[in-house]
């Protein structure tokens, strides 16, 4: 368990105490065995933690290792435990790569059998990897080979990355949506620099080649760049559009080599002090091994992982000081690279990950980046021939690169949130000055973000500053307040405050905001249980009402219902209203008004009046979406209570998803939510749209890599997934170009609002554009493997 | 984890604590267990396939609604059962989340045990499924065991101990 655990049990507990101490106890006793320890275990331990501690005794720990594993060659479990570990590290701790590299250099030195052997195992699971398609394994197996080139026979890696374009060429050329082709544009890409600075010198006319080829395809817009874009463009300028990683990387390399490969940034464990000069000519003249075949199937699969293309996002690009490496530095991508792996690949302790996001400068050359928690303003002072780059800011940017990453992180968001809260709790003061930067670029740039981006922004803010107290300073942001009700700042504030709230309470936010912010968690947010408008004598069928509310509450059979609806029906066709519609709003007011202490009260409430909501909902379109108007006028103030009876409403099938897309965005029927438009610019609906979207692709996905073929179930499905983001297409298509009815009711298409109309119209349809063509790609990828192999989609169920 | 993962070269944070593995006799030295064979496991892990979190260490004020929106960020949410006082019926500081899926339940102790909610450091801990009267506290008082003897004064949680503060007037937070 993690240490947290420990931490936090401040009560006391006898129990508890008293394993604490009994850990502490075992704790100083291995600390006393360590000499004695077997040397598979030394060798594990110090191998573990290579290049952890800020001393920087690169060299002493590699020897060590190296010397340790050597001088006992013939302990046949200590040679294993290292060849194990040393490829499992450099897998799950790419940082270490270099380190474990010069370990297996300096070993090379002294038992050439071992780098021989080790070799040979490295090959077999490059090889298994590339069968598989498990690219970023690939990519990070080629990084140590590529830190090995020095002990490699002829062109060493060479062939092996000519071999691997030659697939990303055919595939290129086969088809320009191809993504595996990009991916292994990118790993040939990412590789060299760390042939170039192991072969030191050489291989110049070699790299030269190959960046010469990969230029072909680099230097040509991926056909799924525009979606995966961070920004969208208020007009339709290409020129804005953000640059693919490939793209940047090109030309990163180019310009490395006019610089004669430096590679400043990247560490150099394997070359020795003064001392060790013996050592250091044993090094530069290493006994020499063939490179182990490695065969490459003629077709590449995309494997577990979807590839798209990606774009270089930074929320410190527009600084007057370069607090990070600028993109137009190979700096920029390697160390972003070799952080994102780590990221990504250790999610399963973000204690770990935090750890190492706070010791980034420990795996990199001396001099890459100032020293720690520096402050900003200080950077502008240093001198022009030496680094300003923040540790803390590039670690910020790379976990930022990752939440906003499009079409969709490799973890899930929150592990990011979590990432960054951990790294706060461990260095306050350095990490929180680069976070409030960060919220600044994002919060400035949120009107021309995407909106799905925008939305992660609100989750990750609300729920970072849970963690600490909701301390902000929103006094920069006053001035913003007074914008119009669809401006997108105020989409952000009243966002964010609502989602403070949802995870606290009202009162305890409004402390936190000055007196203009006020307006955005009212009196109304402070109720925890909202008024039944149907209490007030005034409001129409107020009497049903109550008496509804007052059945519901002593759980009455539902023939008991069928004469106060039949009254509400005949008065309502009375006075011209629709009846079903009108006694519907009734009814689910009765039951959000009777189910408002929780949700488990209103959930058992819905759970109890289920068949007469489905018999509703199934009668008409109109009476569907009159249920999620009058759950979201219940609960207005709280829409994340609203969204969760959605959610339920959803899985009972009370509701359908085309009813809740509908009553948002196209307002087929009377009680609609669109509000003219202004539901677009509503935080809370696209929550709900979204998730409800996510909702009906997920079972999608599970019905295609479901065991059991349930071809019915998925054709029907997915025609009515279709269908769904058809009339989505459809509605905001009219809303982004200004000519849905509604909007034109209401002016002459000039006014401000109308144009922020639009502007939300064209933000939410690339969204769902981007969503919809995600699911045809991945239909399409279904359709390729699923009925040829149907005992592998248990397997690929078990990897999702 | 399942058992015969390989160990990684960093601990894990979605393993149950020793809680469940209580009955087990012998510690598990395996972080430096270099040859990494872990003796057979011949009994059936009831944490296998879990997709329930005890989650403890909550404020008794803490409502449905806030568990509700800070664990569906991992996942969807099947159910939620709130810990109540055996004789009051109020919120007695734990809770048990089910999801959907396994895979949702582990990624719950990863990134969210241990972080805040309403401003408490809060844990999970992987459970084998809720059952009838597993609700209530255990404690004499009616909540939970460790609120009895605690000797810190806990706001979140009624003050001192129950044992030994006696008569704490609980006053409503809001």
């Amino acid at each position: 368990m993690g240490d947290y655990d420990r931490r936090q049990s401040g009560g006391y507990h006898r129990k508890r105490r008293f394993r604490d101490d009994d850990e502490h106890h075992d704790r100083r006793n291995q600390r006393r065995r360590m000499d004695s320890a077997p040397l598979p275990v030394r060798v594990r331990r110090q191998l573990l933690s290579i290049a952890d501690s800020p001393m920087r005794r690169w060299s002493e720990e590699v020897q060590n290792i190296a010397f340790m594993v050597t001088d006992n060659y013939d302990d046949e479990n200590l040679r294993s435990t290292f060849t194990k570990l040393a490829i499992q590290l450099h897998l799950e701790q790419p940082l270490k790569t270099p380190f474990v590299a010069a370990v297996l250099l300096v070993a090379n030195t002294r038992k050439s059998e071992l780098l021989g052997e080790f070799l040979t195992k490295l090959a077999e699971s490059i090889e298994s990897k590339i069968a598989l398609g498990e690219w970023r394994d690939v990519k990070l197996h080629l990084k140590l080979l590529a830190c090995l080139q020095s002990t490699l026979e002829g062109d060493g890696v060479f062939p092996l990355l000519d071999e691997l374009f030659n697939r990303a060429a055919d595939l290129q050329t086969a088809s320009s949506d191809d993504t595996i082709g990009t991916e292994l544009v990118k790993i040939i890409q990412l590789t060299i620099p760390y042939i170039m600075v192991s072969a030191h010198g050489q291989f110049h006319q070699k790299a030269a080649e190959l960046m010469e080829k990969t230029d072909i395809i680099a230097s040509e817009p991926h056909a799924l760049q525009a979606l995966v874009d961070p920004f969208i463009p208020e007009s339709e300028d290409k020129s804005t559009a953000s640059p693919s990683l490939c793209m940047l990387l090109q030309k990163q390399l180019q310009a490395e080599a006019g610089k004669d490969w430096e590679l400043a940034c990247l560490p150099r464990p394997w070359e020795m002090p003064l001392e060790d000069v013996e050592l250091q000519e044993k090094l530069s003249s290493p006994s020499k091994h063939p490179l182990p075949a490695i065969n490459i199937p003629v077709t590449v699969i995309a494997g577990p992982h979807p590839l798209f293309p990606e774009v270089y996002f930074s929320v410190y690009a527009d600084q007057d000081a370069q607090s990070v490496p600028p993109s137009t530095s190979i700096a920029s991508s390697l160390i972003r690279d070799g952080l994102i792996d780590t990221i990504n690949i250790l999610n399963y302790n973000r204690n770990v990950t935090a750890r190492y996001l706070m010791d980034l400068d420990c795996y990199f050359a001396e001099g890459t980046f100032v020293k720690r928690a520096t402050p900003f303003d200080e950077l502008r002072n240093f001198p022009s021939n030496s680094s300003t780059w923040k540790p803390e800011d590039v670690a910020v940017d790379t976990v930022f690169s990752q939440i906003f990453q499009l079409p969709k992180a490799e973890c899930k968001l929150v592990y990011y949130h979590s990432v960054l809260t951990e790294a706060c709790k461990l260095a306050p003061a350095a990490i929180a000055p680069s976070l409030g930067r960060a919220i600044r670029f994002l919060y400035r740039n949120n009107p021309r973000m995407d909106l799905e981006l925008s939305y992660r922004f609100l989750d990750w803010f609300s729920h970072h500053l849970s963690n600490f107290g909701f301390t902000w300073k929103w006094a920069e942001w006053t001035s913003d307040t007074d914008l119009p009700e669809r401006h997108p700042c105020i989409w952000f504030l009243k966002g964010a405050l609502d989602k403070e709230v949802r995870l606290s309470f009202a009162q305890r936010i409004q402390k936190t905001l000055p007196q203009e912010y006020h307006k955005f968690v009212g009196p109304e947010k402070e109720k925890d249980v909202p008024d039944f408008k149907f209490s007030n004598p005034d409001t129409p069928f107020s009497k049903e009402g109550q008496e509804i509310g007052a059945l519901l509450r002593r759980k009455a059979t539902d023939e008991e219902f069928e004469p106060l609806i039949e009254s509400i029906h005949a008065q309502a066709t009375e006075q011209a209203l629709d009846p079903l519609v009108t006694s519907t709003d009734v009814f689910m007011t009765a039951v959000c008004w009777v189910g408002s202490k929780s949700l488990s009260h209103v959930l058992a409430c819905i759970d109890r009046t289920k068949l007469r909501l489905l018999d509703v909902g199934a009668k008409s379109e109109a009476a569907r979406s009159q249920i999620v108007t009058s759950v979201m006028d219940y609960w207005q103030a709280h829409p994340g209570i609203a969204l969760s009876i959605i959610e339920k409403l959803l899985n009972y099938s009370v509701l359908t998803p085309f009813s809740v897309m509908d009553w948002a965005l196209v307002a087929a029927t009377t009680s609609n939510g669109t509000d003219g438009g202004f539901s677009l610019a509503q935080p809370h609906v696209f929550e709900l749209v979204s998730h409800t979207v996510a909702k009906v692709t997920t079972r999608v996905r599970q019905l295609y890599t479901s065991s059991d073929i349930d071809e019915e179930g998925r054709a029907k499905e997915t025609k009515a997934m279709r269908e769904l983001f058809q009339a989505m297409n459809d509605a905001l298509s009219s809303w982004a170009a200004g000519n849905k009815d509604e909007m034109m009711e209401d002016g002459d298409g000039t006014t401000t609002e109308e144009a922020m109309t639009r502007r939300w119209g064209q933000r939410w349809l690339r969204v769902f554009q981007r969503r919809a063509a995600i699911e045809e790609a991945f239909l399409l990828e279904a359709g390729k493997t699923a009925p040829a192999k149907a005992d592998d989609s248990a397997d690929a169920e078990l990897i999702a | 984890m399942r058992p015969n993962e390989p160990y990684s070269t960093v601990d894990r944070l979605d393993r149950p604590s020793a809680y469940y593995n209580k009955n087990k006799r012998r510690r598990d030295h395996r972080d430096d267990d270099a040859n990494g064979d872990a003796p057979a496991e011949p009994t059936v892990d009831p944490l296998a396939n879990a997709t329930t979190l005890y989650v403890g260490n909550l404020s008794f004020y803490t409502t449905e609604e806030q568990v509700y929106e800070l664990f569906s960020k991992v996942g969807e949410i099947k159910r939620l059962i709130m810990g109540l006082d055996r004789f009051a019926k109020t919120p007695c500081g734990f809770c048990f989340v089910e999801y959907y899926t396994h895979q949702d339940a582990l990624d719950c102790m990863k990134y969210i045990g241990g972080t805040k909610l309403d401003e408490r450091i809060i844990r999970t801990d992987l459970d084998p499924g809720f059952e009838e009267g597993r609700q209530y506290g255990r404690g004499k008082s009616g909540g939970q065991v460790r609120d009895e003897y605690r000797e810190d004064f806990d706001e979140g949680r009624g003050g001192v101990g129950r044992a030994i503060g006696s008569e704490y007037d609980d006053e409503p937070r809001r």
